[in-house]
């Protein structure tokens, strides 16, 4: 009854807020979708300047074959070296090709001509994937000469066959939403009883911490995992499949919107004003995002920081989303990653109770 | 605009920042742990990824090709499978990054020279890893047994700015715009949505201090904050990461001046137009957190995008200052080069002042 009676203070105050809802929509449907459409890892559209001293219909064919997939665009000729130095130091280009003189009659005498690529290696990963794919348009050149390699090999990619980055940024995107949200809500709810004094009147009555705890937390899941079906929209929009179950998915993303909620219920904890605790939750965000696998790959991590990465509870998540939308795993593979995600919550919960304890006069 | 009055503000303001451990703790440590996060964790390098094979020959030619690929610091052998049911689990529950099927007969085909087929099956949840692992994979299988073959093409590839290709190298420079954008906006409109939340604005309007000479002492302190912290960010990652500098330091504390004022100018923006500070710091997340990383360049090249979300890209001023920190740092380049940039940089800033005190004006009539 006293349960129920907070639940309900603490819904009114969390729907009366528009702009919060609003602004958790956001991050849940708009931010998903720009980001879906705008961060691919594949190259597109890179700055090619070409530096033809060959002028032949070879060396054409080659830049031909090099900007016809969309990979680079043809910025222009420069005249000499100097010029397309410069255009390089600009960002004019990204990269410049140098065919040498007499190219073509080197290539039909088999004299394995010279050619030159250089590259602006500010931005070290477009460097890196620019050269592989130079590297395997001239293999294609070759091989279309009949030079080819002696196995062939067949590269099929399982899960994510057009090995585009869409699946998986709208996915971890929406894990993104669900941390920040999980964690930044209820730290900001509770630290504003702190602050404005009502905590004192609460602290007066016969409820007790957990059931505080608990009426904080449930607006915040409630919220967290209906936000999700706007998503799932955009989810299937882009045609990302959901091979497992979508019960499953939605039980694990409880599970881990607890845990966020945990951290963020442990952060309202420890701080006395509620800029203290956004700022610690911005703070604590970081960490939780960046040793997580969704903006860059653990397995590239060194080890002391894929080690911390056990500690972040969207790690698991991730593995969750991805596991369950794109292989259709359930929860016999999922059981290690849905334990961690409890025992996390657990942790960070137990925490926060020893922390108002010892508050407590 | 009277100095007493002004001095009086921002002292009252570092007073209270200095009292308060958490935010000088997070406005100090947070730089310094976003950089080490970024010059560690953000590296799309791949050693060691788990390659299983199915090989349905077994002949001494399929043994070598699989030594070929497990030969190196790319891939480790981690399971011969027996089934291909084995190879499909393995895949499904990450055991495998990439799966190698050698069919039967693959030895005898090489030998007719009959150009024999491998499959590479690789996972690619992580689409990321899946693009390096498989061009690795391609390019090894490509070169088995083909030393001393004739070469049609010779290339020859240079990279400039960046020879060693090091991520730490372009990431950390460009970091110098992400982390201003983060933090200053967020510290700025706090500090002034605070003071609307706990009502003490009104005792500051019912003073004699006007709205200009409360703004700017209250940008003063979070403008030095920003700026300490740039010099921070710069000087740990030329000392730590050792990223090259070569070009020259003033330009770039010039050019960070300019965009330390936007930074804080938007943080302003945003205090104007919210009245709680949960709300502050979620539009701060939206404006300024999420664009500062994801659409100003530091990771995912702006030309990669559509043509709509790069001109989205244009509204963050975070892209300008990526391509003027790298551009000094990695390239060299002066204000001939980056005037441009830096002029949107200074007219951007213009703006955010001038739609912010815009705001203040509507709200104080």
């Amino acid at each position: 009854m006293r349960l129920a009676s907070l639940l309900v203070k603490e819904l009114t105050q969390f729907l009366r807020d528009r702009v919060i809802l609003l602004l958790i929509l956001w991050l849940y449907t708009v931010e998903v979708v720009l980001c879906a459409y705008a961060l691919g890892l594949d190259l597109r559209h890179l700055p090619l300047a070409v530096l033809d001293q060959d002028r032949t219909p070879m060396s054409r064919a080659l830049v031909d074959g090099l900007t016809r997939g969309g990979a680079f665009d043809l910025v222009g000729h420069p005249a000499d070296m100097r010029r397309a130095e410069e255009w390089l130091l600009q960002g004019r280009a990204r990269a410049v090709l140098v065919i040498p003189p007499r190219f073509m009659q080197s290539l039909l005498r088999a004299d394995a001509p010279d050619l030159q690529v250089l590259l602006d290696g500010s931005n070290a990963n477009t460097a890196a994937t620019a050269r592989n794919y130079i590297l395997q348009a001239l293999q294609h050149l070759q091989s279309e000469t009949g030079a080819g390699p002696p196995v062939e090999a067949l590269v099929r990619v399982w899960y994510n066959p057009d090995l585009t980055n869409t699946r998986f940024i709208v996915l971890s995107m929406i894990a993104l939403a669900a941390l920040m949200v999980g964690v930044i809500h209820p730290a900001a709810s509770i630290v504003r009883e702190k602050e404005v004094g009502t905590i004192e009147q609460l602290r007066v009555t016969p409820i007790r911490t957990a059931e505080l705890f608990l009426a904080k937390t449930l607006p915040t899941l409630a919220i967290g995992v209906l936000s999700v079906f706007p998503s799932l929209l955009i989810v299937w929009w882009f045609g990302v499949p959901l091979r497992g179950s979508l019960a499953l998915f939605l039980l694990l993303t409880g599970l881990f919107l607890l845990s966020a909620i945990g951290i963020g219920v442990l952060i309202a904890a420890v701080c006395r004003t509620l800029q203290q605790a956004l700022l610690l939750a911005f703070f604590g965000l970081f960490p939780i995002m960046f040793l997580s696998g969704t903006l860059a790959p653990i397995a590239s991590m060194p080890g002391f920081l894929q080690t911390l990465s056990l500690g972040s509870p969207l790690r698991y998540y991730m593995d969750v989303i991805l596991g369950i939308f794109l292989k259709g795993v359930g929860i016999e593979v999922l059981w290690p990653q849905a334990l961690a995600l409890a025992g996390i919550g657990a942790l960070f919960f137990g925490l926060a109770a020893l922390v108002f304890h010892r508050q407590q006069p | 605009m009277n100095v007493r009055r002004v001095s009086a503000v921002v002292l009252k303001e570092s007073r209270e920042i200095l009292r308060d451990p958490i935010t000088v703790g997070v406005s100090l440590l947070m730089p310094l742990v976003m950089l080490f996060l970024f010059g560690y964790a953000i590296s799309l390098d791949v050693r060691h990824a788990a390659l299983g094979v199915w090989d349905g020959d077994a002949t001494p030619a399929s043994r070598e090709l699989v030594e070929a690929l497990t030969g190196n610091e790319y891939f480790r052998l981690t399971a011969h499978y027996g089934s291909l049911h084995d190879l499909e689990q393995s895949l499904q529950r990450s055991e495998a990054d990439l799966v190698l099927v050698i069919p039967p007969g693959f030895a005898a085909d090489l030998v007719r020279g009959a150009r024999p087929e491998v499959q590479v099956l690789v996972d690619g949840t992580y689409s990321a890893t899946a693009l390096l692992v498989s061009g690795f994979a391609r390019a090894i299988i490509a070169g088995y047994r083909q030393s001393g073959r004739p070469q049609l093409l010779h290339l020859e590839t240079r990279v400039w700015y960046n020879p060693s290709l090091n991520s730490a190298n372009y990431v950390v420079p460009g970091l110098y715009a992400v982390i201003l954008l983060a933090f200053p906006p967020l510290l700025t409109a706090l500090g002034i949505v605070r003071e609307k939340e706990t009502g003490t604005i009104q005792s500051i309007f019912a003073s004699p201090l006007t709205a200009a000479e409360f703004i700017t002492g209250k940008l003063v302190p979070y403008s030095l904050i920003a700026f300490l912290q740039m010099v921070m960010v710069i000087a740990v990652g030329y000392a730590w990461f050792g990223v090259p500098f070569e070009g020259s330091l003033p330009f770039l504390l010039a050019a960070g001046l300019i965009y330390v004022l936007c930074t804080v100018g938007i943080g302003l923006l945003v205090s104007t137009v919210t009245r709680t500070q949960l709300v502050a710091m979620l539009l701060a997340l939206i404006v300024t957190l999420m664009p500062s990383f994801l659409f100003s360049g530091l990771l995912f090249p702006i030309f990669t995008m559509p043509e709509l979300l790069q001109l989205y890209t244009n509204v963050f001023p975070g892209r300008y200052f990526v391509d003027i920190s790298r551009g000094v740092a990695l390239k060299g380049a002066g204000l001939e080069i980056l005037g441009f940039e830096v002029a949107l940089l200074a007219l951007y800033t213009l703006a955010v002042f001038l739609l912010a005190v815009w705001r203040l004006k509507k709200k104080v009539a």
